[in-house]
């Protein structure tokens, strides 16, 4: 399917929205997703949510924060993201005199999936002991959980992605198909096959001139 | 001292006459120079030393008389100010970069490794470096009776000790020890009145070079307190750095298959031929009819012509640290310098390919009023790093601390080349940020009482 692309800011709709045949990769069905808050641009979108903290609970926060930034809870963390592959960033930030607490995020495809696929990983996890110091908080697991989201979540104004026809699946593969490339041009095979008569015909179509082009620089 | 200077440059109204000599005026063609530096152990007798070599101290711009071709310049670190006893308000309304010093910032501007301040020869980086004095003049005995008047000053003056002392040269070859021309470019200032060596450059703001004045932001550089103090002073990394040029040649000899190819090679990572004609302008061969001509040699900019890099990589010395109008991340015209390089010791003969032992290099002064926006940007973001031209992590190729893992891209057709393994051309050797008080200002250090 072609990227679902929008101009920034534009009201959020999901592919499913357009076409009932596509569905989410875990969770509920389609059909039943309600209109999600939040704005889009291309094939990602952004969520922020913003909650009070218990009167009391900040520093136990930070050390909850900084205990998910240390180095075996990272590695679970990044191990965990790469299993999801939908996360683009995420922060975690309290302000207002430790009184507030906002989780700010970018992800691809429909918010419910990205709910979904988070509670059932270590991030669930981590969501539960972050989130345990919010007012109200219920739980990852309890049904309510994603009402809680939308009822703490401050859509963005304005939302815009540098790349918003790429996933992080996309991004990723990029990534790994520029490295190969990279590691083709280093190769003395490979200059010797474009000296090659043989390969002329290939050399001059459009599309490997487009490849070369890339090559140059 | 110049008079006219400063009332004819367009209204701006630079103060050129109190802005010292060695801070703005291009080095001499050819040059001989010395640095000396002095530490004061007692601030009365700092104060009498400078009583004694102000007018020694030169300012304003060139005259058409050659006889005062020949200047000397007074620089203070931190350390230095504090020495003369200058109050703790004013020390502490110095920028953050230079209070720390030098050493300090060795992380961020990349000094690691062998170049790591634990191996910087004394008295670099120890805090006893107070006053750098330097001499410049294209004229031997001029030189000579300037250092004269220098000298009889500060070994009159107990209480002031000289710690360390360089001369520097001019190669015969008028090239650095690498074998290229340098001393090339000089940025355009407005209202200075001295033209820049690009005729493409449009004039930039004399703050970003002199205190007291807008800089291309609009706004005033930051400048210590009080105001006679800052204005008309700028900020100078001082540098000593040991150029390894049997291990350039060794690199340059092993990537390539003949003298031809070699010279090409060497071209690409600085961004010059060794006549100093510009690749952008000479993309073939050397060009000597060109780079002796003062209109053509920096007449050119990169993005009309070689946006890619066919002709000059992005990743060439030179075009990284001074990228013109380059495609790159952010605004070059923030980050540009003075850069004053002499050379320091014996060539190693032509055709050497192994190390004599012999220290060589260059002592280079790198002159601004934002110590962090210009050297130290310059630094970090275009001479140890390449996103900004796209090539995260890939560092300058012949300034950068590469430590034997460097790489570097040179555009090409069919296929990009890449060099690996590269080592470190250039090591670190000791460095201090030090502050270029205007004339007035200097008396005002001299007359501080208590």
């Amino acid at each position: 399917m072609a990227p679902h692309i929008r101009a920034p800011g534009d009201p959020q709709t999901y592919p499913w929205q357009e076409n009932l045949t596509m569905t989410a990769t875990t969770g509920a069905t389609p059909s039943a997703h309600p209109e999600r808050p939040g704005r889009s641009d291309g094939v990602c979108g952004e969520f922020t949510v913003i909650t009070k903290i218990k009167p009391g609970h900040a520093d136990a926060l930070r050390e909850d924060l900084a205990m998910l930034a240390s180095g075996s809870a990272d590695a679970k963390s990044r191990a965990a993201l790469h299993q999801i592959g939908t996360l683009h960033d995420a922060r975690h930030v309290i302000f207002d005199n430790d009184t507030r607490f906002m989780f700010a995020s970018v992800f691809d495809g429909t918010w419910d999936t990205y709910i979904d696929d988070f509670a059932q990983t270590v991030i669930g996890a981590n969501f539960d002991k972050v989130f345990s110091h919010s007012e109200g908080f219920p739980g990852v697991a309890d049904p309510g959980v994603k009402d809680w989201f939308v009822a703490h979540q401050a859509p963005a104004g304005v939302f815009v992605s540098s790349y918003p026809d790429l996933t992080v699946q996309q991004i990723w593969k990029d990534q790994r198909v520029e490295e190969a490339f990279e590691a083709v041009l280093d190769t003395a095979e490979f200059r010797a096959a474009l000296d090659n008569p043989a390969n002329a015909e290939l050399l001059a179509t459009p599309a490997f001139q487009k490849l070369l082009e890339e090559a140059s620089a | 001292m110049n008079a006219t200077a400063s009332s004819s440059a367009a209204g701006v109204g630079v103060e050129i006459d109190d802005v010292q000599s060695g801070a703005l005026r291009p080095r001499p063609v050819p040059y001989e120079g010395k640095f000396v530096f002095l530490r004061v152990d007692d601030r009365h007798a700092g104060r009498a030393l400078l009583r004694r070599l102000l007018p020694v101290t030169a300012g304003g711009l060139p005259g058409v008389d050659r006889s005062q071709d020949a200047w000397v310049a007074l620089a203070f670190t931190y350390q230095g100010l504090e020495a003369l006893g200058v109050p703790q308000e004013s020390l502490d309304s110095f920028p953050r970069a230079f209070r720390e010093g030098m050493a300090a910032r060795a992380e961020l501007i990349g000094d690691v490794g062998e170049s790591a301040p634990a191996h910087w020869e004394a008295p670099f980086g120890t805090g006893d470096i107070h006053i750098a004095l330097s001499a410049l003049s294209s004229d031997t005995a001029q030189l000579d009776k300037e250092l004269e008047r220098a000298r009889v000053a500060y070994e009159d003056t107990p209480g002031v000790q000289v710690i360390w002392q360089q001369e520097v040269h001019q190669l015969p070859t008028g090239r650095t020890t690498f074998g290229f021309r340098d001393g090339i470019s000089h940025p355009n200032i407005e209202g200075v009145g001295l033209p820049g060596s690009n005729p493409q450059e449009a004039p930039i703001k004399a703050g970003e070079f002199i205190l007291g004045y807008p800089d291309e932001t609009g706004n005033l550089p930051p400048m210590p307190s009080p105001d006679v103090l800052g204005r008309n002073g700028t900020y100078a990394a001082v540098r000593k750095v040991h150029t390894n040029v049997a291990a350039w040649r060794r690199y340059l000899r092993a990537n390539s298959s003949g003298a031809e190819e070699e010279a090409l090679l060497a071209a690409k990572m600085v961004g010059r031929w060794p006549s100093g004609a510009p690749l952008t302008l000479a993309p073939e061969h050397d060009d000597p009819e060109l780079a002796a001509d003062p209109h053509r040699i920096n007449n050119f900019l990169y993005r009309e012509n070689d946006d890619r890099g066919y002709r000059c990589p992005a990743g060439a010395h030179i075009r990284r640290t001074n990228p013109r109008d380059s495609t790159i991340i952010g605004d070059a015209r923030m980050h540009r310098l003075i850069r004053r390089g002499t050379t320091y010791g014996p060539p190693l003969p032509e055709g050497v390919l192994e190390d004599d032992g012999a220290d060589r290099g260059l002592v280079g002064v790198f002159l601004g009023a934002h110590l962090e926006r210009q050297f130290e940007f310059i630094k970090a973001e275009w001479v140890n790093d390449g996103n900004f031209i796209g090539y995260p992590g890939e560092k300058d190729p012949v300034a950068g601390h590469h430590g034997g893992t460097g790489s570097v891209t040179i555009p090409e057709k069919p296929v990009r080349r890449r060099l690996q393994n590269l080592p470190s051309f250039v090591v670190t050797r000791g460095g201090e940020y030090c502050f270029v008080p205007g004339l007035r200002a200097l008396r005002w250090l001299a007359e501080l009482e208590d």
